[in-house]
């Protein structure tokens, strides 16, 4: 795909309300190389915990789904720099616990999925907008890999927009293109006509194709199995799973087999471990025990890290809050993970995934315009 | 006419609109474009003529010396879910503006519209046409204004719930609560208030509110012929002290009084056929094209929006005018103002009638920048001491 950058230029002037990728060459463009040198950033003698603080501090955490935009809605004054008692998630929290960018999730509760999908939805981006402006000094939102890495060089958290619900696209490629150029970048593949329990409809392989054109990545956690193996097969950008543990563990519907991680990893995939009791158990130890056999499993390129934060599910003991990751990655060393690999972890997979997703955006601009498709024409 | 140089007024008006292009407040080339390709830019490539199925195409903006454009991102009022189909409308424009990028320039503020004149692009901006299109959410317009759309009809041919048009009986009798808010909140976005469309009721209720300039996107005198959509002279009397100008439009069926009557008498036959009456599709053209057969239509000319011009200017002021012809928007068009090439007609007319260049100038193209900017500058100073509104209709209207 080398010869693609002579075609690479600047989008024209539509592209800049974009946000589109702004940096010329995305590292991306190459897959990552596996033996890149790595300098080890703690000491081997040191406490696992002092040592976790330490790989952290040079390779933050980048976390799959946070809840705080529903969660702040209904809280009638808050302060996320000072810190916020009711929530899971605030500035001071978030820099204890070493989170460098973390996915805010714009999931409606149900009895909004219906046609009042598209409107709540742009609420919830507004209401996003308006919390990170008014939280400079912490956070900053972030469109692409790039602006992710530069966020976290200005000393702040980057904040990026999804996953929203399926439902949101109103069965639209024009709503879907228009939520992107408001910010939207990660989008759930489910509870909708053309991802459902059937899986992907022929129009649900054009909303694939549209958002790798975009730069949208796929979500599939909680997505039908038939939806995951169609959606492994179109999308030309990893697909994520933002909360997704191991099922051989423990049976949560959203919770991989072992045949599912082992595609994800052929497709170099993302599977997000999320905090909860629920899909992954009570303690850190559970997390960890899901963790190994999702690096053993998918491997060590498509494992990465969900908090799920402030979306109304309990949380293992020593995980209760943004601020516990050092306690996660200190039982991790525990067990024998190598620095590289708690490296990716954190940060190098999800960078891996943005950066993909950049780049798959650039070349499908080059081949593919905006699609015209409509679901009436394709579904029938 | 022959002026002292030698060229005629027409030659005149082209010089004219060489360095002073038309902004134009009103367009429905997206919904033109929605209703008879459903968005199939390559079926309505405006690169090329397209004078058989619309008014607007490139070539002909050139020719009218266009210079800026507000893209209508109209959806019907009387349908029930307006916010999807306005981000539809929306991403329309957008894919537009990646279609010819070297026509037109995407436009967000003042600056950016003058930018486009000197590179001999369109500016291109967007209005939303009817407070339908934020389903009574303020999270809903900042989301309309971040992708883009710099005005907002605060109503179009129906109610909404927190502010009456003019052409729908009296509902809250003029704005809400709720309404008043809307008009703060498009205030403190720097997104301008456009009073067409609107009852006189809600006229005067925002121009009491706004602190930024308000426009009237595309209405008429209502003192020159006496139809809802045009402004009544109190509130023409009121631009100069808010800022904000009123944009002469061209619709037949608002300007000239014997149009009105004939409208009136074809919507009825429309409905008769079981269509809505500002259905543009081929089939309504031609239930359309059946009753002028039988009643010959009233024809509007240059000079009948020039008497327009003339009134409102007398009312107003120079500084309050402009032009929002309503292309593809409307089934009939002036004679001479037949599409989007027919600016200089306008132009040349005015100046017969003594118009100097410098008013002309600031009709075509300086206002318009003018107002754009002033609410900018009102954006600016509001959001350093106040934070977006969390309102919502239940808190206010009760």
């Amino acid at each position: 795909m080398a010869d693609l950058q002579d075609q690479l230029h600047a989008t024209t002037e539509v592209g800049e309300l974009d946000d589109l990728v702004h940096e010329p060459f995305p590292a991306g463009v190459f897959p990552p190389d596996t033996a890149e040198p790595y300098d080890p950033v703690s000491d081997p003698a040191a406490a696992p915990l002092e040592r976790a603080h330490a790989i952290l501090a040079a390779h933050p955490v980048a976390d799959g789904y946070s809840g705080l935009p529903w969660a702040l809605r209904h809280l009638p004054w808050f302060d996320l720099e000072l810190g916020e008692s009711s929530v899971d998630t605030d500035v001071p929290r978030l820099r204890e616990g070493h989170v460098g960018a973390l996915f805010w999730s714009l999931h409606l509760p149900e009895g909004l999925d219906g046609d009042r999908a598209v409107g709540a939805t742009l609420e919830q981006l507004d209401l996003v907008n308006t919390v990170v402006r008014a939280h400079p000094e912490g956070l900053r939102l972030a469109y692409t890999a790039g602006e992710t890495t530069d966020v976290r060089h200005c000393g702040r958290i980057a904040v990026l927009l999804g996953p929203a619900g399926a439902a949101a696209l109103g069965d639209s490629l024009g709503i879907l293109r228009s939520l992107h150029a408001l910010g939207l970048r990660v989008l759930t593949l489910a509870g909708v006509s053309w991802a459902s329990e059937a899986g992907l409809t022929r129009f649900g392989e054009e909303v694939v194709r549209e958002m790798n054109r975009l730069g949208v990545l796929a979500d599939l956690s909680g997505a039908s199995d038939g939806t995951i193996r169609r959606a492994l097969a179109v999308s030309k950008a990893p697909v994520l799973f933002t909360r997704s543990a191991a099922r051989t563990l423990r049976p949560h519907p959203a919770n991989l087999s072992d045949e599912l991680l082992a595609a994800v990893g052929a497709a170099k995939g993302l599977c997000m471990v999320p905090l909860t009791a629920e899909q992954t158990g009570p303690s850190v130890r559970d997390v960890a025990d899901h963790l190994d056999h999702v690096h053993e499993v998918a491997g060590r390129e498509c494992v990465a890290l969900s908090g799920t934060y402030d979306a109304g599910t309990a949380h293992p003991q020593d995980l209760a809050d943004a601020s516990c990751y050092p306690n996660l990655i200190a039982e991790l060393l525990h067990r024998g993970w190598s620095e590289p690999d708690l490296a990716l972890l954190s940060w190098g997979n999800v960078q891996r995934a943005l950066r993909s997703a950049d780049f798959t955006a650039r070349a499908a601009q080059q081949r593919r315009e905006p699609s015209t498709a409509k679901i009436a024409e394709l579904d029938g | 006419m022959t002026g002292d140089t030698g060229m005629t007024s027409l030659d005149q008006a082209r010089e004219l609109l060489r360095e002073f292009p038309v902004v134009d407040g009103h367009n429905d080339l997206p919904w033109a474009l929605r209703k008879q390709v459903n968005y199939d830019l390559d079926a309505r490539d405006i690169a090329v003529h397209q004078n058989a199925h619309l008014h607007t195409d490139l070539p002909r903006l050139r020719e009218g010396g266009v210079g800026a454009q507000y893209w209508s991102v109209y959806v019907r009022s009387d349908l029930p879910d307006p916010v999807p189909m306005t981000l539809e409308q929306i991403d329309c424009v957008r894919q537009l503006l990646a279609r010819y990028p070297e026509q037109l320039a995407p436009a967000l503020t003042a600056a950016d519209m003058e930018s486009a004149r000197g590179e001999g692009r369109i500016a291109s901006l967007m209005g939303a046409e009817g407070g339908h299109s934020i389903a009574n959410s303020l999270g809903t317009l900042r989301g309309l204004y971040a992708l883009g759309v710099r005005y907002m009809t605060l109503t179009h041919n129906d109610n909404v719930a927190w502010a009456d048009s003019a052409t729908d009986e009296p509902g809250v009798g003029g704005l809400s609560a709720f309404g008043r808010e809307v008009v703060r909140e498009m205030n403190r976005e720097g997104m301008l208030v456009d009073l067409s469309h609107v009852a006189a009721t809600t006229m005067r209720d925002a121009l009491d509110t706004s602190t930024a300039p308000v426009i009237f996107s595309h209405s008429s005198s209502r003192a020159v012929c006496d139809h809802p959509r045009n402004i009544p002279d109190d509130v023409l009397e009121r631009l100069p002290g808010n800022g904000g100008m009123a944009m002469v439009t061209f619709v037949p069926k608002f300007v000239l009084q014997a149009a009105v009557d004939w409208t009136a008498a074809a919507d009825d036959n429309m409905r008769a056929h079981g269509l809505h009456h500002l259905e543009t599709t081929e089939e309504a053209m031609k239930v359309h094209h059946a009753f002028e057969e039988l009643h010959p239509r009233p024809i509007a000319t240059v000079s009948t929006v020039a008497d327009h011009l003339d009134h409102m200017r007398e009312v107003a002021g120079v500084d309050h005018l402009g032009i929002g012809g309503d292309y593809d928007g409307t089934a009939f068009t002036p004679d001479g103002l037949n599409d989007v090439s027919g600016y200089p007609n306008l132009i040349a007319e005015l100046l017969d009638r003594g118009w100097s260049k410098t008013d002309l100038a600031k009709l075509t193209w300086q206002n318009a920048v003018r107002v754009l900017g002033a609410a900018e500058d009102v954006a600016r100073e509001i959001q350093a001491t106040r934070g977006p509104s969390n309102a919502t209709i239940e808190s206010l209207d009760g």
